[in-house]
């Protein structure tokens, strides 16, 4: 929870969400892909683990892709799943809804296109991102598998 | 509320565990015994997988608590377990039930619920808590079930303490009814406002 995982070439970086977001940032061509767990929208200030807020989470990954790929300019994209409204008791707008819209509004101000979301609904989500391709596989309980 | 220090009332918590044990036993008709009765904080990635399982399903039956103390109180299992105390309930035997059609999730339900209420009324006679606290009654609201990957249902549970800090508080409860394949577990996870 709350952290940020980067690879590149190859491998499959995993996650499990109910009201968290896993947020994907790749490029294909280069091979290079990150996946954070947020759990919140804003850090309001604390930094101590940047992967648990929206708005610290991205800019964060946006670094370690930047280092992955030596400094070159490359044009990121984003795809994300979460978001859940876990239990009947919770009730207005919850923080699964409050983390995707911190998200999408984040990746618009950087001009980050969101290629893919599964996102919403009342069910956890086991995430799978394949570097290699940005593919990012959701699992629900009992459901069949999304890729997007 | 004022704050105080739930993390120093152990022993209130261990008490409210073992009269939720024997409220359970009631309940079934079956000896319950406590098999794990802890209270601790701890790091919340290692919180998010005490019950022992992450990808595995989880089924939950929680409740909101609000006066005395605020939070969550959840009763756990997987499917094996809970599927064998709703064949207990039914009066069946044990796995008859396979999956968790309505009455099986209603068994879980007000099994959670007598517990639960137990639990909350060993709580309520906190003999630390001030005149201001006591008069508020402790309430529980009607148990949500829920049933999903164990990983996803603990990270929803912990997410109100793990919002404003890096470790979590919360007690943990495991017990084993006789002819019960596995264990139940119940989880108290307080608010982050209450934890002094």
């Amino acid at each position: 929870m709350g952290e940020i995982g980067s690879a590149h070439d190859t491998g499959v970086l995993r996650t499990f969400v109910g009201s968290c977001v896993g947020v994907a940032l790749y490029n294909r061509r280069l091979k290079i892909a990150c996946l954070a767990h947020i759990m919140l929208p804003e850090s309001k200030g604390r930094s101590s683990q940047p992967g648990k807020f929206a708005d610290t989470a991205i800019p964060k990954m946006i670094h370690q892709l930047n280092q992955l790929s030596h400094g070159q300019t490359v044009r990121w994209s984003a795809k994300m799943a979460g978001g859940a409204k876990m239990f009947a008791f919770q009730s207005g707008m919850t923080v699964g809804d409050q983390n995707i819209q911190a998200v999408e509004q984040i990746l618009r101000n950087l001009d980050i296109p969101l290629l893919g979301k599964c996102c919403g609904g009342t069910q956890g989500r086991r995430i799978a991102l394949d570097v290699a391709t940005g593919e990012m596989t959701i699992e629900t309980m009992g459901g069949n598998p999304e890729t997007i | 509320m004022p704050i105080r220090s739930l993390t120093s009332q152990t022993d209130l918590f261990r008490q409210a565990a073992h009269e939720a044990s024997d409220a359970l036993s009631k309940w079934l008709g079956r000896p319950s015994r406590i098999v794990i009765n802890n209270v601790a904080i701890m790091p919340l990635n290692e919180a998010v997988g005490v019950l022992g399982v992450t990808d595995a399903p989880l089924v939950a039956c929680a409740m909101g608590i609000t006066g005395q103390y605020s939070g969550l109180l959840v009763l756990t299992g997987d499917d094996a377990s809970g599927l064998a105390l709703a064949d207990m309930l039914l009066g069946r035997e044990i796995g008859t039930s396979t999956k968790w059609t309505e009455i099986e999730q209603s068994a879980a339900v007000e099994t959670a619920n007598i517990i639960g209420c137990a639990y909350l009324n060993a709580m309520a006679v906190d003999p630390q808590a001030t005149p201001e606290l006591a008069a508020q009654p402790l309430m529980p609201s009607p148990p949500a079930f829920l049933r999903d990957y164990a990983a996803a249902v603990m990270q929803s549970l912990l997410m109100g303490q793990a919002s404003l800090a890096e470790n979590v508080f919360l007690t943990h409860t495991d017990f084993q009814v006789d002819a019960m394949p596995g264990k139940c577990s119940l989880l108290f996870i307080p608010e982050a406002e209450d934890l002094g």
